[in-house]
């Protein structure tokens, strides 16, 4: 039978959902938003049942209904449910304004979309009837009821358009008051007709289902013009490695040994998956020439060292060369894996991973950012043998959220965009039970092309499982291959190849997918447990290429695989082989399952409720065989597929990057009088600097019980006068039996790639590294555990050579800057192709994102009882610069302020630069290395975004304490006041341990300067010129300044 | 039976997540703690009277189950209610104990284990939060609670909301809070909850539900502002006391 249940809640109950929508469209339409005077949000679900009336009506209305709070509208299914009218009526009743005019807007799921609520709704069915509903269908969406005389049908599709759906992977409905109050949408037939339902393609047989794509004869065009139109994302020069290999003699007499002709459309996609740039990174792996434009008339460099003019491979160069030259005894395993292996003492070691998911994020925000959080968690289970994911980071680079002009075609406004991923990370976090712990938000107009999503997760395992070490990752021949978790479905088809790509408006829906972090769940809870019991021999993730990646991947450590994707699983039937072999489908692990493990594993998969695909076995064949119901279909040397793709050649031309600026008058007094308090407040409420608060308290940064220092530390908490402020790192404390605690950061800096991205890559070095050391990390020592996972987020350097230049130097930067911090990269990710192609109004437009590097940084605390914090404790503590050498105007928060204000800079403008030297010294000093009077800092606070008065106000904010400051009588204002760069912090000490401290730093090297002290009352005073000048700022201006900035609804 | 340490049911699975902090905190006041998945004890057929014998305690722990779908804890309930067939009511009759943190609450009142004209919905102000808040204990009903004071502790969730059906909600209110089920109260009013409720337990005093996490505070240095009195930093949380006085009484029923 068919049902269509609509769940409202009762009127004598507010309605956040529907508040929430309005608040939305307050937004991003207030014309439209003054129109609407009331508002409720019902979810809708369609059903189609194989039982009798009797049988469900029970069943329905105790899984849909709860008396207390809701009515339920089913047509005349279950009247009782609803008010006295048995139906819509009731809910309109409860509108202020009558008789008013009504309005509906459906949302429904398009075809093929994962629908989590609606196999929930089937899972429930099922336990309340007490059988398996194998037929069963249950579809969710939701109606918003409202009410507005002057409304009509086109503003409604505005709002739907603009505010209730994407229209990627949603479809509405505008239903007029009419058509609301009539039960046609309760028939059956009309139910049937909504339900979302994939067409199934004309069945034929399986052979003629895969495709041959002849290669030999095609000449260059021809070649290019299949790439493009199987959306291959393949080279000239790849396309003629793909047609030399089919060539070969001794590869076509293997063919035909198989039954196989000409290259088939698995084959090929099996090819593009590997060879892409998103699986292959073949930009890093490319030659590269490398020469600086000797005419650079004027321009800014910064020295960079030991850039050669020919770079054989990037990665080897400047990344895994870092790390070997830094061979640290506690290493594990580096970048072999899904994810970078460390010690943590001597039973446990931890992982991390950084990955990116910009692309799927533009096009749909919250699925691409929910996929991206349970994707990088799956890259942690499939980590050695496999880990628990114990935190998440995300970092997000948007557009301006106050955009107000308009936008190319298929661009959603950043809003959207921010909105759409904050709320994929906290489902997919939230919903994991993995705590988001450290994340940054950076905001820049060229991100509105293409924002960036960064997602992280570190991972905790035994360095012994089972009785093998935890990093192995070994296959014997005859081991199964299984595919464990969710179903192949259409989604995600070209999701490797796509992100390879530049956006346009004409990109794929197919490339988008929806997230299940419920079935991600059980899935991973399932995979600890047989981790634990010996069950599998090695185990990866199915991420992007799906099984065309996993299975090629880990074939290679047997010597070769043979797989049925007709033994998979699906979501729906009418799957082609090369659909199954490439789908992105989530969820999904693969497998070596031992054969005589098999029957434990399949019976344990089972009862956690996973399902499992044995799809075949690994062997040593030296190929990747791929069939259909028992007939090949694909077959490919393994040697060809993962050596085979021809190295890029690239050129990269350095110009010097923009001319320095010239101070347009002397730094200094009378300005920084005038100007000062007010800059200083503009600054607080900058986005980049603002308050978080807003994202960080709508995701569970607790969860497991292991939080030490969180993202906002509080005081008076539970109270009207609960204050926050920033920390700068998170400390967790992984094991119960230890108070060795993990310490995770990031470093950003793209405003910095304008100078030179060299700078930039240095400077996201040394944040990283500093925040770790704010709360308390180790450095300095050989044992010390302090590692770095690089994520390059470029625009497409492949034709481009000042954008390959400027990926040389950050690549450099990097190298210097760790090798210099001795700490070893192990892990990272990049993304190549951040650029949007498309149409604004008629003309064509470009956006490129800035070059940005993320740092992510991970460290062992020794003793979590010693982490510190950012807050000021106490009036009348001694309060330090500590560095404080190394800070500049130019790239800084400041001069972008200036710039948008078209104001002339002020103070002297010179970048800071890093001296290694001095940061040694520092960090030595605070991570235990050198001297033992660390534990006397009371607070310590990196300077960064906004420079040293920011770091002071956000110090003081969040105690309602204040601070009287004396900036150095021989030092620029400006640069001391608001200049960003290298190892600066502020630190509290209490005034008795004052003289210790100084007499330590004196005699380790450690910069410091006594700026003044903390003070009761809330207020930022500045003294400068020594007694001559100052001004003062309340804090509770800068607090509310910084709240207010940071609140985006 | 006596001299065997108590026994303490951490359940597990279709999305719980809080399972391991809450069995080690269960384990940190002398409890034996073992977390099983809903689907064993399903599939062993684990009755109320095999449940009686085995634990004193049965925790459900926070989390996602079913991803808060078809509202919060509602298809858990659904579960144990129609696979396993506890009555809950009687578990406690027999000196048994229960807790509830969070979606373990949400899943708790969808079960009517505090009668049927109450529930609990999504956060007035439509978000989840993760936040500490303060939340005093009221009465001397709840077994949990006996002798603690005001807590400090985090909520984290988007369905905190506890609400009265509206025709009956005096009459009920007026009934709990004789019978000492309206045991724990917020300070303010982190998300919109009726009087202000963060917690109640059955009229045995012995089924304990709540939305603040306190095995999220058995270490001083979970503590947001801990930092400022780092001589604390070995001291144990707040939380903890729930615990104790769950062994107290454990042991106490167990001789």
């Amino acid at each position: 039978m068919f049902a269509r249940i609509e769940v409202a809640m009762r009127p004598e109950f507010s309605d956040p959902s529907a508040a929430g929508f309005l608040r939305k469209v307050e937004l991003a339409h207030p014309e439209i938003r003054r129109k609407i005077r009331w508002a409720r949000l019902l979810e809708v679900y369609w059903l189609e049942l194989p039982a009798s009336r009797e049988e469900l009506i029970p069943a329905i209305t105790e899984v849909f209904w709860d008396r207390v709070l809701q009515w339920l509208f089913t047509g005349n299914l279950i009247p009782k449910a609803a008010g006295k009218h048995g139906g819509i009526a009731d809910l309109l009743e409860g509108a202020p304004n009558r008789p008013g005019k009504f309005w509906a807007i459906e949302r429904r799921f398009r075809p093929g979309v994962t629908d989590n609520v609606g196999r929930t709704a089937i899972e429930a069915l099922e336990i309340v009837c007490g059988k398996a509903l194998p037929e069963g269908r249950a579809a969710s969406g939701s109606l918003v009821v409202l009410e507005g005389v002057e409304l009509d049908e086109e503003l409604l599709a505005r709002v739907a358009r603009d505010v209730l759906c994407n229209e990627l992977i949603e479809t509405w409905t505008v239903l007029p008051e009419s058509e609301l109050k009539n039960n046609d949408r309760f028939h059956p037939e009309r139910i049937r007709r909504d339900i979302p339902r994939v067409k199934r393609e004309s069945a034929g047989t399986s052979g003629a289902r895969v495709e041959e794509l002849p290669l030999e004869g095609l000449g260059d065009a021809e070649l290019e013009s299949l790439s493009q139109r199987r959306l291959l994302a393949l080279s000239l020069a790849e396309m003629r490695a793909v047609r030399d290999y089919f060539r070969r003699p001794d590869v076509q007499a293997q063919r035909r040994e198989l039954g196989l002709g000409a290259p088939t459309d698995v084959e090929l996609e099996v090819i593009a998956q590997t060879w892409s740039e998103h699986c292959k990174h073949k930009i890093f792996g490319a030659a590269v020439d490398y020469s600086e434009d000797s005419n650079t008339g004027g321009k800014a460099g910064i020295p960079a060292q030991g850039i050669p003019a020919r770079v054989e491979s990037l990665f080897k160069a400047t990344i895994a060369g870092t790390t070997q030259e830094l061979p640290k005894p506690w290493l594990l395993s580096v970048f072999k894996d899904n994810a970078g292996i460390v010690a943590f003492d001597a039973e446990d070691a931890f992982c991390i991973k950084v990955e990116t998911h910009n692309t799927p994020s533009a096009l749909d925000p919250y699925g691409g950012a929910l996929t991206g959080i349970v994707g990088v968690n799956r890259d942690i289970l499939g980590c050695g043998l496999g880990a628990r994911p114990i935190f998440n980071t995300d970092v997000f680079c948007v557009g301006p959220l106050d955009h107000s002009r308009p936008l190319p075609e298929r661009i959603l406004h950043p809003r959207r965009i921010l909105g759409g991923i904050r709320q994929g990370v906290e489902h997919g976090g939230n919903k994991s039970g993995i705590p988001t712990v450290n994340g940054a938000l950076v905001f820049d107009e060229r991100y509105l092309g293409k924002p960036l999503v960064y997602c992280g997760t570190g991972g905790f395992l035994p360095r012994t499982i089972a009785g093998v070490p935890c990093e192995t990752k070994e296959i014997r021949p005859g081991d199964r291959i299984c595919m464990v978790g969710g179903r192949i479905g259409k989604d995600g088809i070209h999701g490797a190849t796509f992100s390879s790509l530049a956006l346009d408006q004409d990109s794929p829906v197919s490339a988008v997918q929806l997230g299940d972090p419920i079935t991600q769940k059980r899935l991973a809870d399932f995979l600890l447990e047989a981790r634990d019991l010996g069950l599998y021999r090695a185990v990866t993730d199915n991420g992007a290429g799906g099984l065309s990646s996993s299975v090629g991947e880990l074939a290679t450590l047997s010597g070769g695989a043979r797989m049925d994707v007709a033994r998979a699983r699906t979501k729906y039937p009418g799957l082609k082989p090369y659909e199954l072999t490439v789908s992105e489908s989530q969820e999904r692990m693969t497998v070596a399952v031992p054969p005589e493990r098999l029957p434990v594993f399949l019976a344990l998969a089972e009862r956690r409720g996973v399902e499992v695909s044995d799809l075949g076995e690994f062997n040593r064949s030296g190929r990747f065989d791929i069939e259909y119901e028992g007939k090949p279909v694909g077959s490919l040397q393994l040697e060809f597929l993962h050596e085979g793709v021809p190295r890029l050649e690239l050129k990269a031309v350095w110009d010097g990057g923009p001319p320095e600026p010239k101070a347009a008058h002397d730094a200094g007094g009378a300005i920084f009088e005038a100007r000062g308090p007010e800059l200083l407040l503009s600054l607080m409420g900058r986005p980049n600097i603002a308050s978080k608060e807003w994202l960080i308290r709508q995701y569970d940064h607790e969860v497991q019980g292991t939080s030490v220092v969180k993202p906002l530390h509080t005081v008076g908490a539970g109270t009207p006068s609960a204050m926050s402020g920033p920390n700068d790192a998170a400390v967790l404390k992984p094991k119960p039996g230890s108070d060795a605690g993990i310490a995770v950061a990031c470093g950003i800096n793209p405003k910095l790639s304008d100078l030179d991205p060299y700078l930039m890559a240095q400077a996201a070095v040394d944040e990283a590294v500093r925040n770790v050391l704010c709360v308390g990390a180790e450095f300095g020592n050989e044992e010390s555990v302090l590692a770095l996972v690089d994520n390059f987020c470029w625009p497409d350097p492949v034709s481009d050579p000042a954008k390959m230049a400027a990926l040389v130097r950050a690549c450099y930067g990097l190298r210097e800057a760790a090798l210099a911090l001795s700490a070893p990269l192990v892990s990272g990710k990049d993304s190549m192709k951040n650029d949007f192609r498309g149409k604004l109004g008629g003309d064509s437009v470009v956006i490129s994102v800035p070059p940005t590097l993320l740092m992510t940084a991970v460290a062992r605390v020794s003793d979590i009882r010693r982490s510190r914090t950012a807050d000021f404790k106490k009036a009348g503590d001694a309060l330090y610069l500590l560095g404080g050498n190394r800070l500049g105007l130019p790239g800084s928060e400041l001069a972008q302020l200036e710039h948008e204000l078209h104001s002339t800079e002020a103070g002297v403008v010179r970048p800071g630069l890093p001296d290694w030297q001095e940061a040694r010294r520092i960090y030595s000093w605070l991570g235990g290395a050198q001297g033992k009077e660390q534990g006397k800092l009371r607070s310590l606070h990196d300077v960064s975004e906004g420079g040293l008065l920011v770091a002071i106000a956000e110090g003081a904010l969040a105690r309602g304490l204040g601070a009287k400051v004396t900036l150095p009588a021989d030092r620029d204002p400006w640069a001391l006041a608001f200049g960003e760069g290298f190892h600066s912090f502020v630190a509290t000490v209490s005034e008795e341990d004052s003289s210790a401290l100084e007499a330590e730093w004196k005699a380790f090297g450690v910069p410091a300067f006594r700026l003044g002290s903390v003070t009761g009352f809330e207020k930022l005073e500045v003294t400068w010129e020594p007694g001559a000048r100052s001004w003062n700022v309340p804090i509770k201006q800068l607090r509310l300044a910084w709240q207010k900035g940071g609140y985006w609804e | 039976m006596s001299g065997r340490k108590p026994r303490t049911l951490v359940l597990h699975g279709d999305g719980v997540n809080c399972e391991q902090e809450t069995a080690e905190a269960f384990r940190l006041v002398g409890f034996e703690a073992e977390i099983r998945h809903l689907n064993d004890l399903i599939a062993e057929r684990m009755s109320l009277d095999e449940l009686s014998r085995r634990y004193s305690v049965l925790a459900l722990p926070g989390g996602f189950s079913y991803g808060d779908d078809l509202t919060s804890g509602k298809v858990l309930a659904l579960k144990i209610r129609h696979r396993l067939g506890w009555n809950l009511g009687a578990f406690a009759e027999r000196g048994g104990l229960v807790l509830g943190v969070c979606n373990g609450f949400q899943a708790l009142i969808r079960m009517e284990v505090f009668g049927k004209d109450i529930s609990i919905t999504q956060n007035a102000q439509g978000k989840f939060v993760d936040t500490w808040i303060k939340a005093t204990p009221s009465g001397t009903r709840c077994a949990w609670l006996r002798g603690v004071g005001t807590l400090e502790l985090p909520i984290r969730h988007g369905e905190g909301r506890v609400v009265f059906a509206p025709t009956r909600k005096t009459e009920l209110l007026g009934k709990m809070e004789r019978q000492g089920m309206t045991c724990l109260r917020y300070e303010g009013d982190p998300n919109g909850s009726e009087e202000g409720l963060a917690g109640l337990c059955d009229p045995t005093g012995r089924i304990f539900g709540l939305m603040p996490h306190p095995e999220a505070f058995v270490r001083w240095t979970a503590h947001p502002e801990w930092t400022s009195q780092p001589g604390r930093a070995s001291a144990p949380g707040q939380g903890l006391a729930l615990f104790e006085n769950a062994f107290k009484e454990a042991s106490h029923v167990l001789g």
